[in-house]
This record gives structure tokens, sequence and C-alpha cells, in this order.
């Protein structure tokens, strides 16, 4: 007779209970809530499929994922190559104090987005800001009163966001780039290649894997924006709604007008979102391997 | 046996994961020993600091006076208070037996049916006590839903428009004859020039742009536009709100723009108000007094006078912000708590402190005869600046008590926004040719606030 081994059911018990505590159960509950209008926990009403029907004609929420849209396209296009460029510049063994550059580079990573809102909310002022000052200064056609958190909200986030990520993800592509093989590059240059060859043909498709995990997890953290916007833009979504993001759409209407129901469903729409960007890069991350 | 303990902690624990551990042991043991804070007396919680400072010398003559029904005040910050405030009434969790609050967290309250409302209605107490005809009845409005009242105000909060009366003073300009917007921008105009040629003019004439929403509002409230009904429909898509709209608009964008942005509380704001920067600003009763607090560079630099009209014998003020007291009902002490609401709210000498230390007049209209109003304000250039308040005071326009009051703001907001970009885009300044585009787009706004509000099923389903 087959004795039932209970002893490895045991040892992943402490992380079953916990994981179905805290993420099956909340994940179930948030699934029935996004299909009732809610007024705080304790008045609900079922409406079905109504939420995500009415989510889908809602303006505001195309809005905010017009502007997370740009934000993240502004993470991709511009911080990545520029975390890229970064780690190529340090990963030249000839620099002189590349330790050095590495820990400033990095270092706006460790401070917290709430203090990057602070920091950058004085810097983008019309008339007073470091910023305009600058511009104007070198550029004297650049108008001083430039409303950068008034009128270009989403552009104001990506350099704000650029300053604080390109060190951290610098240091994923110089993880890469040491791994990058020394043989390869040194076959290549007896073959005649250009820095631009070498770069192309080995180094790109040599850190593709940690490129795409980089791409992934930026993607993933710019459709979590928040809480840059909603402190950078004193508690709101600015002017017109020009700094509203998805995460923010969601808390305004689960925690500040109490339908928790709605913003269940754009909790919902937003994970669709966003497993459906993972599947698309796996897939794309697999073809070129398979290549 | 101490010997292998060490041994198999050797073995599991680094020296540094060991000290962690050991710090976390030690503090968690701190913190657990440390008492919890016990506030003496029935719980009152508030937000502001400068309220908070008036009221504590008269909750202790209360405590005083009535040591076994004790008041404990307790300040949070006004996002805990909103945040525990609201958890209170949506979930039970416990709530403090009095709340003071501002307009924009109280009209979160009102998103649900009418009998869910957390906070008691008080609708009944106050008329049948005399209070209603007390205090200035527009201040009821903000706290009014479906017709039921469920806090005392706290204050009037009318406008009055400060300028740099140092500036236009020296520059030879007589402010006398300013009765209406017109007036006000062709007597200033003088002042908007490039003196010291950087390219920018050395004084805008007022803090206005298209992304201040407040001044819009302000501006629409004083012309006698609305934003919702008196059955709290939103109505803001008029031609009156238009034509608002569309001479803001004129002011801030193409060749005859003469206002700008200075932001209201911040330091660069400040600094630019001492700069001189704006000329004029239309500034509540609370602004007055925070100006006195955080910009005493501006001392004797500024005059009030009435908000110019739009048109002549029009309204000279407008309203901005608020604040009311309430009782929730999970409140175990109702009684005591409106006794308590009473003697703060209704009681002369809150008057008297709160105008001296906030600038604030009380809207109890007993109190507005009080000599304290008429005295001279140096910061504003020996003016009798309570008095001015108060003469405007019985004129302020009533305000919506819609719970979608916040998104109705952000609609009128995002019309300026858009026809300002308009008028930008097809060069148009001209007021009557753009009221037409703002009604267009007030229109839009309007229809898409009615679609969000049909949506909520508590209010529209006889809630």
């Amino acid at each position: 007779m087959k004795r039932l081994n209970y002893a490895p059911w045991l040892f992943l018990a402490p992380f079953l209970l916990l994981f179905s505590l805290f993420t099956v159960w909340p994940l179930i509950h948030s699934m029935f809530l996004s299909m009732q209008q809610t007024y705080g926990p304790g008045r609900t009403e079922w409406v079905g499929l109504h939420n995500f029907k009415f989510l889908l004609t809602d303006p505001l929420f195309w809005k905010a994922t017009s502007n997370t849209v740009k934000f993240a396209a502004g993470s991709l296009f511009i911080q990545l190559p520029v975390a890229l460029g970064l780690a190529l510049l340090l990963n030249r063994p000839g620099l002189r104090g590349r330790a050095y550059f590495r820990l400033i580079f990095f270092a706006p990573s460790l401070v917290g987005m709430p203090f990057v809102a602070m920091l950058f909310a004085p810097i983008f002022a019309r008339h007073t800001g470091l910023l305009n000052k600058t511009l104007n200064y070198f550029v004297s056609s650049w108008p001083i009163d430039f409303a950068w958190t008034q009128n270009y909200v989403m552009s104001a986030l990506i350099i704000a966001a650029l300053w604080m990520s390109a060190g951290f993800n610098m240091v994923y592509f110089l993880a890469a780039l040491q791994n990058v093989s020394r043989d390869l590059i040194e076959a290549a240059e007896i073959d005649g290649a250009g820095a631009w060859h070498k770069f192309w043909h080995i180094t790109l498709p040599e850190i593709m894997p940690i490129a795409g995990f980089v791409t992934l997890l930026s993607v993933i953290a710019s459709f979590q924006l928040f809480e840059l916007s909603y402190i950078m833009l004193n508690d709101s979504a600015g002017p017109d709604n020009r700094g509203l993001t998805i995460v923010m759409y969601l808390y305004q209407t689960g925690f500040e007008a109490g339908d928790l129901g709605y913003a269940s469903s754009i909790g919902w729409v937003l994970a669709i979102m966003l497993i459906s960007i993972a599947l698309i890069q796996r897939r794309i991350l697999k073809r070129h391997e398979d290549r | 046996m101490i010997k292998a303990l060490r041994e198999n902690i050797d073995r599991f624990l680094s020296p540094g994961a060991l000290v962690i551990l050991t710090i976390a042991i030690v503090t968690s043991f701190i913190v657990a020993s440390l008492p919890a804070r016990v506030v003496d007396g029935i719980p009152f919680w508030l937000a502001a600091t400068a309220h908070r400072k008036a009221y504590v010398s008269m909750v202790a003559e209360w405590n005083e006076q009535k040591p076994d029904k004790k008041i404990g005040m307790t300040q949070l910050h006004s996002r805990a208070l909103e945040r525990r405030m609201l958890s209170g009434f949506l979930s039970g969790t416990p709530v403090a037996d009095i709340i003071e609050a501002n307009l924009g967290v109280v009209a979160k309250v009102f998103l649900g049916p009418i009998n869910e409302i957390g906070f008691v209605d008080l609708t009944d107490r106050i008329h049948n006590e005399g209070i209603y005809e007390q205090i200035n009845t527009p201040s009821f409005a903000p706290y009014t839903s479906r017709g039921r009242i469920f806090g005392l105000p706290h204050d009037v909060h009318p406008v009055l428009l400060a300028y740099r009366s140092d500036i236009v003073e020296a520059a030879g300009i007589d402010v006398s004859t300013i009765e209406t917007w017109d007036d006000y921008f062709r007597v200033m105009r003088p002042l908007f020039r490039d003196r010291d040629g950087d390219g920018q003019p050395d004084h805008y004439l007022m803090t206005a742009d298209d992304t201040r929403g407040d001044v819009a509002i302000m501006l629409i409230l004083q012309a006698g536009g609305s934003i919702f009904d008196d059955n709290d429909k939103p109505n803001f898509a008029s031609e009156r709100n238009a034509h608002v709209l569309a001479e803001l608009t004129t002011w801030i964008a193409g060749p005859n723009a003469t206002c700008t942005d200075v932001p209201a509380n911040t330091a660069a704001g400040h600094r630019q108000r001492l700069e001189g920067f704006v000329i004029g600003t239309l500034v509540p009763d609370w602004m007055a007094g925070s100006w006195k607090i955080e910009n005493p560079g501006l001392s004797g630099k500024l005059k009030f006078m009435p908000v110019p009209a739009w048109e002549k014998g029009g309204r000279r003020t407008s309203v901005a912000g608020g604040t009311m007291i309430g009782i929730p009902k999970a409140s175990k002490n109702f009684e005591t708590s409106w006794e308590f609401v009473k003697y703060l709210y209704l009681n002369p000498a809150l008057a008297k402190h709160m105008f001296e230390n906030t600038s604030i007049i009380s809207p109890v209209k007993t109190t507005w005869t009080e000599s304290f109003y008429d005295e001279p304000d140096p910061f504003f250039s020996g003016q009798p600046i309570g008095r001015m308040y108060i003469e405007q005071a019985p004129d302020v326009p009533h305000r919506p008590s819609s719970p979608y009051t916040s998104a109705g703001g952000q609609k009128i907001a995002s019309s300026l926004i858009a026809l300002a970009q308009y008028a930008r885009t097809n060069e148009i300044y001209d007021v009557e040719a753009l009221e037409i585009e703002a009604l267009q787009i007030l229109q839009e706004e309007q229809a898409t606030l009615e679609r969000l509000i049909s949506r909520n099923r508590f209010i529209t389903e006889g809630g």
C-alpha cells in the first residue's frame, strides 16, 4: 500500500498559505469587485460587465492610457538608449575614474520617486525654474515661462524619470557588456570590423537577453507610474489631466471616489495590458534566440 | 550547550545578518513597549494648523468648565484625516466624534446614497435652534447635499483683489475709477511695459493663466455663472460661462494678453510677488492670512480693492475654499459633540482669534459688527481688511454642493485650456468669436460629466 508523503506539503504550507491569503484571494475578490459598483466596501451593487463597458468609452481612462503609453515610449526610446550609451562608455577599460562615474550615474536610483518628484517640481517651474533659466541662458529665444508641468507634463516626467532610472538600467547593461566574449570582438577586429559593426553584429546580439529583460522591466515600471506624477503635480493629474496615468486613475477612482468596483476593473485591464506586453516581448525574444 | 548554540548560529547566520536580527528584535521590543497615545476626552480631528492654534485656548476653557465632557483635539495631516474619515464612513473603522474638514474632502462623502452619508444630518437642529439665521446663508451650500445640511460652516471666504499699491501709486495710477474688469486693464495698462529690456514685461497685470482653473471658477461664480444647478445637475454649458471663458482667454493669450501664472503657495511664487512680477491677484481672506505668514516682505506694499465687476453695478466679489465641522454618525457622544460644535463655531471669541491670526472672517453674522474687523492692517497698507471682506460677504456667490464639484471644476479648467489652445492655433482673439467655441467646448465637457454622474446608481436611483 502506497503511503501518502506529507513532508513536501508541510514544507510548502507556509508559502501556500501566505500566497493564497495575500495573492490568490485578493485576485479572486478583485475579479468579483470589478463586476460591482461600490460606495466603499460596505455598499455594493452587482453590475455585471457594465464597468468594463463603461471603461471602454471612458475618455479619462483613454487619456490615462495615452499618457502612460507616451511615458512608456519615452522610457523605452530615450531612457534605455541613454542607459546603454552610458554603459558602453563606462565599459571602456581605459577610462579613468570609471568606478566613480558608475557611482555618480547609479546614485540617483538610490533615492525614491517622491524625492525625485519634489526635486524636479521647482526645477521645472516657469520663470524661476533651473531648467528654463539654463535653457534661456544658452538659447536666448527659449521662453523663460515655458510651462513644463502645465503644458508638457509627460515630457517633464520623462526627463525626471530619465535622471532617476538611466543609471539603474545602466548597471544591467554593464553586467551584460562584461559578459560579451572578448574572443569574438578580437576576431572581428582582426577581420577589420569597425566600432559600429562590432556593436551591431557582436555586442548587441550578445546583450539581447538582458536588453529584453530591461525593456520588459522598464515597460512594466512605466505602466505603474504614479508617485512621480502625483507628487510633482501637487496631488493632482495636472491641468486638463495631462499627467493622469492608469494607476493614478485607479487610485482616484478607488480611494478618492470610493468606487472600488470600477477601480478593480481598471486594475484588471491594466493587468491584461501588462501580460500581453510580456507575452509579445517573450515571443520576440524567443524568435531572436531561435535564429 | 552554549557552544553548540554558537556553532549553530555561526552556521546559519553571517555576522551581518546576526547584527540585523539583533537590531530588529531589540527595536521591536522597544516599539512594542512604548505606551500608546491615549487622547483624553471626546476625539476631535482637524487638519489646519491655523485653526488648531485658534482653538487651543477655547478647548482648554471648555475642558476646564466641563471636566466630565472633555474634548481631545488632535491635528492630523489633511491626507491622513481624509483617509481615516473616509475609511470610517465607508467601512466602519473608528473615527472621531467631531471632524473638521475642508469642502473638497466633504464632497467625497456625498458620493453615496443620502442615508449612508457618514455625517449626521443637522438640518432640523440648525433650523430649529435658529442657527440658520445666525450664519451667512451661502456658507452652508458646500455642506448641503440633496437639500440636507451635514455641517456648520467655519468661514465665508469672500474674495478681494490685492494689488501692488507701491508700484501702482509710484506710477501715478488712480485706482478709484476702477469698477469693471475693462476699467482695471485699461487703467493698469501703463505698467505692462518692458522697461529693463529683458524681453519680458516688467509687470504682468493679473495672476491668471489657462492652467489656473481656480481663477476661472472664481470669475465664473463672480459673473453669476454656475457649475451645478440646485438639483446638483451640471449646468455649466451656459452662455454666461462661455462669455467669461472667452474674455479670460483674451487676458491670457494673444496680442493683448497681460496676465500670467504665479503659483499660489510656493517659494518661487512668493518671490515673484515680492518682485512685483504681477500687480493684481484674486485673494480670498484665508490667502491674505497665509501671505502675512509666508511672505512678510510684502508688508506695506499691498492694498485691496473689491474685485472689478463684469459690468457696471455687478458683483464685486467671489468665493474660494471652505471648511466645515460635522459629527459622524458613529459618534457615541452626539449631544456633547453638538454642544461643543456650537460653543466653538458660534463663539465671538473664536471670530476675533481667527481673524487676528488668519484674516478669516466668521460666517456668524452677529460678529460682523465687532470693532476688531475695523482695525487698520499694516500689512495691507493700513486698510481695515476685515471690514472690506465683511462688506462683500453677503454677496458671495452661491456654490454647488454636488459630490462631483471637483470633477465639475476640472471640466471648467479643461475647457479653458482647450479654448486658449483653439485661440492660439487659429489666432482668434475676438471675444464674440471665442464665445461660440467656448460654448461648444463646455457642452462637450458637460456631456462627459453627465455621463459619469449617470453611472452612479447610488445617486441617480433615488439615493
